[in-house]
């Protein structure tokens, strides 16, 4: 046997015992996973960290089959069941384990596999998995951001390949990207729902140009992607011309369970609590009630969370008023970290963290909670959506 | 408490001039200057000094404007709203301090004094008695010098007075520090420097920082005002499922609820202005600053923050304007004092019993 397919065969079983595992025995395990292996220095990194430095991370998860937790084994996932890839992300969470580029394991890989072609699924996932392929998300637009659908790049099909022609934009890490999937018109006479097509497309393409843009914390996270007469071939269309739509949508509530996780906003109360403590106001009682008020909000937060999460477990499917979830932690967080900027004193001005330490970057994280209501659907049309839906009021 | 019509008019003329001068829609100067070295143009602060504006405050007997805070105020405004990098209030506050050629030298724009007053990080005490001096010879130091790569020389507060130190002095080390607008502060390390301290009374330190709490007060609010024209302008025409997002009702609360921010911060500092130039007792000054500052530092911040929501990714972006003004309300929201530290200040100044309050 080769050492590589030695690996695999050591993996499979390794993957079939934790699958026995009950859950608190395989939240161990994933303890025990990440203290062996994962790098201590990019345990919460203060931005965003780009594909160069979580590589090697991303390589050790895959030579263990540990990159897709929810994948089924069949194609190269960890065939988690719901609750154990809610413990997974928990725990991964609280180590403070980076976000590598996840595009292909969260939102492409499982489309694939509920909409892909036996060939798509053949060759796509097993590079997803591997690393080779990196993926960003194509959707938005400079005139498509809330108003998704009313979306105008365009692929026009030629013989045996599309040509798509537009702009794509707030593409987050497309530097690091070697492909993107984007949502692209295809009839323009149909209801604007209803003409659009979900297509992969290699970055390297001709006619692909990527622009970074630096974000307010300076960062260049985000990318816009335009596309000249980009020839694409045919066989790369997932599911059926003029349904990527629906396709996209199907994937929307696991984003927001995603998002209304409690992670972001217990970091921020951690590093609120590092705050008070070296300003050293942590015993005078106006900071005690805001930060205790804090933590109670964090803990009704959980186990709202928790609430959605059981949902999940049991096999359900998450209706509209997930909403409730990303809406409040994306704002708790927000109030957070306001919060550490009233606090900061002139620091809340500054470009570095506190004294040089990398925990009390009250302005950095501010600066980034601004995202969370605006991405994912923003906080606005979050309340539309919960009003609409599940309230079912007029209009 | 209105304005006789005199004052009004020299109002006028000082925004018209100061929006001459600092036009709000071209920032590319201003970007242009972010994280430079000064960070400001001196050629401009010359400009501002011809025009009085540093002097402003300093009677017309010496050499200066002779004009209220109700003027600076107004001119703080437009600077904000322009987010002007030059460092007019800090300029105010060390006109106050010097003297004589100093003191001309200064508002002429031909030395530019950089005050150094603060010793702890989020304080308003300016002197704590961090700094030694020790037979002519000043050791200790000084945190926060706004701008301080420009400067000339330093007004430094030691006990009962002020000393100058000029900006290259053997035994001064200067660290720099950037901030979120661009800019950037010092810290002062002196290792016995020979100083002539200057005496000077404690009211006047004291009174020269309450007049830059309340300018900084107005020069966010001018912060906060044009964010909000900015976000309005974008709430007409940024289109969303077919109309502009300012048609919905949402959104349209959420705008009105920022306009009575604006009005609230308006009408407070101009009551606090009025005060100051008035004759009322220490405490009650310090009170209107007080409660000016917090407001226009909490309105700053909503409003800014709010600004960037309402534009959505764009805002999220380095190279669109609106992000500016909140990087900017975030250097000055604490300065001068924060929010909290006006609020704990106020509560201590004003009785707060039943009975006063009825
Ligand atoms: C950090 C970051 C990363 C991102 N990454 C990606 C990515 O990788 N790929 C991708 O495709 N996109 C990405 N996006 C884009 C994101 O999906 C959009 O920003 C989002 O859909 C909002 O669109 P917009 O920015 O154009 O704002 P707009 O839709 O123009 O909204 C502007 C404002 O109007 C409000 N508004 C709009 N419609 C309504 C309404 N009907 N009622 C009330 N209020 C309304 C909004 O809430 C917002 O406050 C990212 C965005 C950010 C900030």
């Amino acid at each position: 046997m080769s050492t590589a397919a030695a690996n695999q065969a050591q993996s499979a079983t390794q993957l079939d015992e934790l699958n026995a595992l009950d859950d608190e025995a395989f939240r161990q395990q994933v303890r025990a996973f990440l203290r062996t292996h994962y790098p201590e220095e990019l345990r919460f990194p203060v931005k965003r960290l780009h594909w160069a430095q979580i590589k090697p991370w991303y390589l050790t998860l895959s030579r263990h089959g540990w990159v897709a937790p929810g994948w089924a084994r069949e194609y190269g996932g960890m065939g988690l069941s719901a609750a154990k890839q809610i413990i997974y992300m928990e725990e991964f969470e609280s180590y403070g384990v980076a976000r590598a580029p996840d595009m292909g394991i969260v939102m492409l890989g499982p489309l694939l596999i509920r909409y892909g072609s036996e060939a798509q699924k053949q060759f796509f996932l097993p590079r997803i998995l591997s690393g080779e392929h990196i993926w960003c998300q194509g959707y938005s637009e400079p005139n498509s951001g809330s108003d998704l659908a009313s979306l105008r790049t365009e692929a026009v099909q030629e013989g045996d390949h599309w040509v798509v022609n537009g702009q794509k934009t707030w593409t987050t890490l497309a530097t690091d990207a070697n492909w993107i999937f984007v949502l692209v018109r295809t009839d323009r006479g149909a209801k604007k729902q209803e003409g659009i097509s979900f297509l992969l497309v290699p970055m390297d393409s001709p006619g692909v140009t990527v622009r970074p843009l630096l974000n307010l914390d300076l960062h260049d996270e985000f990318c816009e992607v335009f596309f000249d007469a980009v020839k694409v071939p045919c066989d790369n269309l997932v599911g059926q011309v003029n349904h990527g739509w629906s396709m996209a949508k199907a994937l929307l509530g696991f984003e927001r369970i995603f998002i209304g996780s409690p992670k972001q906003s217990a970091y921020a109360l951690k590093r609120l609590l590092a705050l008070v403590e070296h300003l050293g106001i942590a015993a005078e009682p106006l900071c005690v009630e805001r930060v205790a008020r804090f933590r109670m909000e964090l803990e009704d937060h959980t186990l709202l969370y928790e609430t959605f999460a059981e949902r999940l477990k049991r096999g359900e499917s998450l209706g509209p008023d997930v909403s409730l979830l990303k809406i409040n932690q994306c704002e708790l967080y927000q109030r957070i970290t306001e919060y550490m900027l009233e606090i900061a004193g002139e620091h809340a001005g500054l470009l570095e963290p506190i004294d040089g330490i990398r925990d009390l970057n009250a302005a950095g994280l501010f600066l980034q909670s601004r995202v969370t209501t605006i991405y994912g659907g923003s906080s606005e049309i979050q309340r539309n959506i919960l009003a609409k839906h599940v309230l079912d009021l007029p209009g | 408490m209105s304005l006789g019509e005199e004052r009004l008019e020299s109002i006028r003329m000082i925004r018209d001039s100061a929006a001459a001068l600092a036009p709000r829609k071209d920032l590319k100067r201003v970007r242009a200057l972010r994280f430079s070295e000064p960070g400001f143009d001196r050629g401009l602060w010359r400009q501002m000094c011809a025009m009085g504006w540093v002097g402003l405050r300093v009677p017309e007997l010496e050499g200066g404007s002779g004009l209220g805070m109700a003027e600076l105020c107004a001119l703080a405004e437009e600077l904000g709203a322009a987010l002007v990098p030059e460092p007019l209030v800090a300029g105010v506050v060390a006109a106050h301090l010097l003297n004589g050629t100093d003191l001309a030298d200064h508002i002429a724009g031909r030395r530019l004094f950089i005050p150094a007053w603060q010793e702890w990080a989020g304080s308003l005490e300016f002197d704590g008695g961090e700094m030694r001096l020790r037979d002519g010879r000043l050791s200790g130091r000084k945190l926060f010098v706004p701008m301080a790569a420009g400067a000339d020389a330093y007004v430094l507060s030691v006990p009962h007075g002020v000393a100058i130190v000029p900006a290259a002095t053997e035994g001064m080390s200067r660290d720099l520090e950037q901030a979120q607008d661009g800019g950037h502060y010092a810290t002062l390390t002196l290792a016995g420097v020979p100083v002539q301290p200057i005496a000077m009374e404690r009211r006047r330190i004291a009174d020269a920082l309450d007049e830059a709490a309340l300018a900084t007060a107005a020069y966010l609010l001018g912060v906060a005002e044009q964010a909000f024209a900015l976000t309005l302008e974008y709430l007409c025409t940024r289109k969303q499922f077919g109309q502009p997002i300012g048609s919905f009702q949402a959104l349209q609360h959420r705008a009105v609820d920022l306009r009575l921010q604006l009005a609230l911060s308006r009408a407070s500092i101009g009551g606090a202005a009025a005060v100051l130039d008035g004759e009322a007792a220490p405490a009650a000054r310090q009170a209107a600053v007080s409660r000016a500052k917090a407001r226009a530092a909490d309105a700053a911040l909503l409003v800014t923050r709010q600004a960037v929501q309402l534009h959505g990714a764009i805002g999220y972006t380095d190279e669109f304007d609106i992000g500016l003004f909140l990087r900017k309300a975030m250097t000055l929201a604490n300065l001068y004092g924060s929010a909290a530290q006006h609020r704990a200040r106020y509560a201590r100044l004003t009785p707060s019993t039943a009975e006063a309050t009825a």
